[in-house]
């Protein structure tokens, strides 16, 4: 099929009448540099498809200015309901005055990334969201464009009117002479990019800030949420697309054996049959390119495969459902049940093979013995990621070109699996972002893509909407890292531990949040080994990875030890914190204790708990507490359990410290999702296997939070009066999916006396 | 086979088995993709949409149920956003991903032009579509304010 209309528009040679400037701030000896770019065309943009660029002068690739005086403030960071579309115009608003309603977010494509030399992807890998979306480098780096920009903006003005800089004041998308007269940024955006400075203008000085942390703006999709009109993924529509529905090998890590296609080629649109074969050799990457996550069996490879494409996703499902289908089920089918992975398990904490030993500070074997005060093991199940949207994507493969259209969370990754998958050269691959519905990690490692490439390749020329059913979605995913962890401690004689043991064993087991814990500081014996032990099913990164389950058993276990030692746990834990180099921590701990009025009467049957941890530390060191990074949260769950064991939480309190806000009701939104995300996870979620296979494919046998759940908070109250507001602005969707699960089992052993150490908490019988 | 259905105030003729749920209707068929498909087993309700002023949940809803009748989906709902729902989620700025939130706000004006002020166990009984980014608080005072708004 020839590619035709708007496809193709992109790829048209720039003309000279809709040249694009760049300037490159501050890399090239303080001055700025204006040149000519020869990137991709522009199209007439809109916003619900936001892969789509607008008209306009390019002052550098994060922001253009058009004629119609839309500025447009492009990303490299997904926006997955996260809001970074809406963070860096507010950024950019803070030295260049902003028509909200004239603001567009756009992404910078990877490929935009691979032609001009990995420019965008300094630190490695081109910026995707999970998490540290908000570097201070990208900070100060679009706070002095949006400086830069404006004294051009003025200096052209000026020019216009033949008027001195200093009468021309800038406001919301116009300039203005101090004689009333007034310019749009867009009329005089080309001639300013071609102004040269004297000198570079400097950002504000922090203390006049007037937008970030000081305003909270919706996010800029909203109207199109409102109204529907926002592209997903799944929603979108190219001339001459077809559909197809996906079926990868129920047991993971099978293969086809076989399948009668006959028995359904005559069914109503339904166009063909695809098989993707896992054992056919991939191309790799030419020398010098690399995939950010690689390109590994694990994480992004080929599964056995069969889809049906037809005209509609509808017809293509419902062929699929009735062609006859066999599969070899392989290796996988040794766990015939949950249960004999989760003994598996326990046997490798009881009998250890090989542990990686991350830290062994002084001799906790020694100390501990056989006469462990506090003991406790625990377990955090296998989760899906349940995407409100399902995996889909559509791509088309021509000779010599490939083109993604993905709800990704990594589209520079998706790029190289492309490329991997195809055999053409990365410069060969674009990659367009839709809009996401949520990702929570699921869309990172780009397996999705993988598949929906290796689909469309056997339909050359016709763009393939591949579309994942809700079943295959929750069949084939990319779990939450299963572990189990086994918690030992001797006491000293005020009840404090002188002596861990932390043995964790599971999928992709880490010590993240318990070999960096500050507590560290106080226990002067501790022993952590971890132990990757998996069964047949994918794992990967799931909303603050490795940490929702360590955070989890280590808070647990310190609120055992201090409901062991018959002291308060958060003075418990103030002690434990006592040489810690990070105040943060204690001022936390004494807000949540304050606000959620820890210690007073709460009423019969009502009890709370506390945890803390941190997220992001893992980055600047796994194996040793450093403060001042990361996000810092602090939490108390307020608790009731009723006479049939429901548990009911009417209030929780979160104190948090990421450094500085820079949209502070966005902030509180992820907050807040999050509080419900890790309860209702806790409460619930449990993905199960059966002779290898995932048991559960929907939310009928898939419990998830809802409106109408017991359990489901009442009250979420953030608090941020503890915040450092220094130069860090850490990440807030990551860090409340740690502390809250722990303070609930708190306050649920101070109602019961029984500990929930197992998730999910709903299957203990409280009553 | 063609059917002629209401959606949103306009006639369309569609050519597709009467079974075919829909929700595939509306989003292949007629191009409204502003419903969305969630699980497809009436359980999440990124899928609803007012059939007669009632919440349906299109997934489950066989193409036949629909002829005759008057179909609003969320493109429909206003012809601007001014819905006291779409002011109110605006408002108090709900959306996270935003995929859901138009079965959200769809079940939500079917509870208010049924219950113009419900109370908190109502909202709980006649909102229980699914929201993984877990915006259920801010959905259930969304849902007071648009009481307040209409």
């Amino acid at each position: 099929m020839a590619l035709m209309g708007k496809l193709a528009i992109r790829h048209r040679p720039l003309s000279v009448n809709r040249r694009q400037f760049v300037l490159s701030t501050l890399a090239l000896g303080g001055g700025l540099m204006i040149g000519l770019t020869p990137y991709r065309e522009s199209m007439a943009a809109t916003s619900a498809k936001p892969w789509e660029g607008g008209e306009g002068t390019e002052f550098t690739a994060y922001l253009s200015i058009g004629p119609d005086n839309i500025v447009t403030v492009r990303s490299t960071t997904p926006d997955i309901g996260n809001g970074t579309f809406t963070a860096n115009p507010m950024i950019i608003s803070e030295e260049l005055p902003l028509d909200w309603s004239l603001v567009r977010g756009e992404y910078i494509p990877p490929e935009r990334d691979l032609a001009e030399g990995g420019k965008y992807s300094t630190s490695g890998y081109l910026a995707y969201f999970s998490g540290r979306s908000t570097e201070p480098e990208k900070l100060h780096e679009l706070l002095q464009l949006a400086a830069s920009t404006r004294e051009r903006l003025r200096q052209a003005a000026a020019e216009e009117w033949s008027a001195a800089v200093a009468d021309v004041t800038v406001e919301e998308g116009r300039l203005r002479h101090a004689d009333g007269r007034t310019l749009t940024y867009g009329e005089v955006a080309e001639k300013a990019a071609t102004v040269e400075l004297a000198e570079e203008p400097a950002p504000k000085p922090r203390a006049d800030w007037a937008v970030l942390g000081k305003q909270s703006r919706n996010k800029l999709q909203m109207p199109m949420i409102m109204n529907g009109s926002t592209v997903y993924g799944i929603d979108l529509k190219l001339p001459g697309m077809v559909y197809a529905a996906l079926r990868q090998s129920p047991v993971q890590g099978g293969r086809l054996k076989s399948y009668d296609f006959e028995a359904v080629r005559g069914l109503s649109g339904v166009r063909g049959v695809a098989v993707v074969d896992p054992d056919e050799p991939r191309a790799g990457l030419p020398e010098g390119f690399r995939a950010p996550f690689g390109l590994t069996a694990s994480q992004n490879g080929p599964q056995a495969a069969i889809a049906v494409i037809a005209d509609s996703y509808w017809e293509a499902q419902t062929a699929l459902d009735l062609m006859p289908v066999e599969w070899e089920a392989g290796e996988g089918a040794r766990w015939t049940s949950t249960q004999t992975f989760y003994d598996h398990l326990s046997d490798r904490l009881t009998n250890p093979v090989d542990p990686n030993i991350v830290v062994a500070e002084g001799d906790a074997e020694a100390e501990i013995g056989d006469a462990a005060d506090v003991e406790a093991e625990f377990l955090t199940p296998y989760m899906d990621h349940f995407t409100m949207e399902p995996l889909n994507g559509t791509a088309l493969v021509e000779a010599d070109r490939l083109e993604m259209w993905l709800p990704t969370q990594h589209t520079q990754q998706a790029l190289f699996v492309g490329a991997d998958e195809t055999g053409l050269h990365p410069e060969k691959v674009l990659v367009n972002q839709t809009w996401v519905g949520t990702g929570f990690g699921r869309r990172v490692y780009n397996d999705d893509t993988r598949m929906v490439v290796a689909v469309a390749k056997t339909m050359p020329g016709v763009p393939v909407k591949v579309v994942w059913s809700r079943e295959e979605s929750m069949r084939q995913g990319r779990y939450r890292q299963v572990m189990a962890g086994r918690f030992t401690a001797k006491l000293d004689e005020s009840g404090m531990p002188k002596a861990i043991k932390s043995s964790i064993a599971g999928a992709g087991a880490g010590h993240m949040g318990i070999a960096n814990s500050p507590y560290r500081l106080a226990v002067p014996n501790w022993l952590i080994q971890t132990q990757n032990v998996n069964s047949n099913l994918l794992t990967g990164p799931w909303r603050g990875p490795g940490w929702n389950s360590n955070c989890f058993m280590l808070e647990s276990f310190i609120n055992q030890c201090a409901e062991k030692a018959g002291i308060d746990a958060i003075e418990y834990r103030k002690t434990l914190l006592a040489e810690f180099e990070d105040p943060a921590w204690i001022r936390l701990l004494d807000l949540v204790k304050e606000k959620s009025g820890w210690g007073t009467d709460q009423g019969r049957g009502i009890a709370q708990g506390v945890a803390i941890g941190n997220w992001g530390m893992g980055g600047y060191s796994s194996t040793a507490p450093v403060g001042f990074s990361g996000t810092t949260v602090a939490t108390v769950v307020t608790a009731e359990v009723s006479r049939r064991g429901d548990i009911y939480i009417p209030r929780v309190d979160l104190a948090v410290d990421l450094g500085s806000l820079i949209n502070e009701d966005a902030v509180r939104q992820m907050l807040e999702g999050g509080v419900v995300m890790t309860l209702g996870a806790a409460m619930h979620e449990e993905i199960n296997l059966n002779n290898g296979r995932v048991v559960e494919g929907n939310l009928d046998s898939y419990r998830l939070a809802r409106q109408n759940d017991p359990s489901l908070p009442l009250e979420i109250h953030v608090h941020f009066e503890g915040l450092s507001n220094g130069e860090r602005f850490s990440e807030a969707g990551e860090p409340p999916m740690g502390p809250p699960p722990p303070a609930l089992a708190h306050a649920v052993y101070k109602l019961t006396g029984q500990w929930l150490n197992r998730m999910p908490f709903g299957r203990q019988n409280l009553a | 086979m063609a059917v002629t259905i209401n959606v949103n105030g306009q006639s369309h003729e569609v050519d597709a088995d009467p079974s075919m749920p829909l929700l595939w209707v509306l989003r292949d068929k007629i191009g409204l993709t502003g419903t969305k498909y969630g699980c497809g087993i009436n359980q999440c309700g990124a899928c609803t949409v007012h059939i007669d002023g009632q919440a349906v949940r299109s997934c489950n809803t066989p193409l036949a149920r629909a002829v005759g009748q008057s179909v609003v989906t969320i493109e429909g709902l206003s012809a601007d956003s001014s819905h006291p729902v779409q002011r109110a989620w605006t408002e108090l700025n709900v959306a996270q991903c935003g995929y859901c939130q138009s079965g959200q706000m769809m079940a939500a004006a079917a509870l208010l032009a049924q219950s113009p002020n419900p109370t908190d166990a109502q909202i709980d009984q006649a909102m229980d579509n699914v929201c993984r980014c877990g915006t259920y608080l801010r959905i259930r005072s969304a849902v007071h304010r648009a009481a307040e708004l209409a």
